[in-house]
């Protein structure tokens, strides 16, 4: 186990990542804000940048993860285990729906499904939480 | 599951956080396990009972 400021530390550097990741995403989204300025093979590559702070964040996380105690890692699991149907259900909800009615992309396409991911994750982290306080 | 492990703790006078350091978890699991919430794993079942100096169901009830 982990000492508690250590662990501190090593979250705050896990939300770091998370948040260099979620800034890259921005930073992208501006950047093909005009398409017309670059070339297909950039704009791929710009599209492509926050796949390098995506998997430090994940890399951390998981490292973070091994460092939890047995309780901590159940409250992670059931946190996950309810955001992973959650966010399926979305898409598949999505999916089904665009097959009958015109959705439109600038309200719902793949760049929405983000915050819903962040948003069932920390709901199952605050129910698992609760659970076990 | 039942068990003994707050007046075990109590009886050593150890806070919480104390307990969790011996036991190198988080104050949190100390606490689930007191309360019933969460039952631990047998390793853990066996650092509990070598640090109480008892055998595992002495100190866990069914």
């Amino acid at each position: 186990m982990q000492q508690p400021n250590e662990g501190v530390w090593k979250s705050m550097r896990t939300g770091t990542a998370g948040l260099a990741w979620f800034f890259s995403y921005y930073a992208v989204r501006a950047a093909i804000e005009s398409p017309e300025r670059f070339a297909t093979p950039t704009l791929i590559a710009i599209v492509l940048l926050p796949v390098l702070p995506a998997g430090i964040f994940l890399y951390l996380f998981i490292t973070d993860m091994r460092r939890k105690d047995e309780l901590q890692r159940r409250i992670q699991l059931e946190a996950l285990a309810l955001a992973y149907p959650l966010i399926l259900l979305l898409i598949m909800t999505l999916g089904l729906l665009q097959l009958v009615v015109e959705l439109n992309p600038d309200d719902w396409s793949y760049r929405h499904l983000g915050p819903f991911v962040i948003l069932f994750y920390v709901l199952g982290l605050w129910l698992s939480t609760r659970r076990y306080r | 599951m039942k068990n003994r492990l707050r007046i075990l703790r109590a009886e050593r006078d150890w806070s919480q956080a104390e307990l969790s350091d011996k036991l190198e978890v988080s104050r949190q699991t100390v606490n689930a396990i007191e309360t019933g919430r969460y039952d631990p794993s047998l390793p853990l079942a066996f650092r509990i009972a070598r640090l109480f100096g008892q055998r595992i169901e002495e100190i866990f009830q069914d």
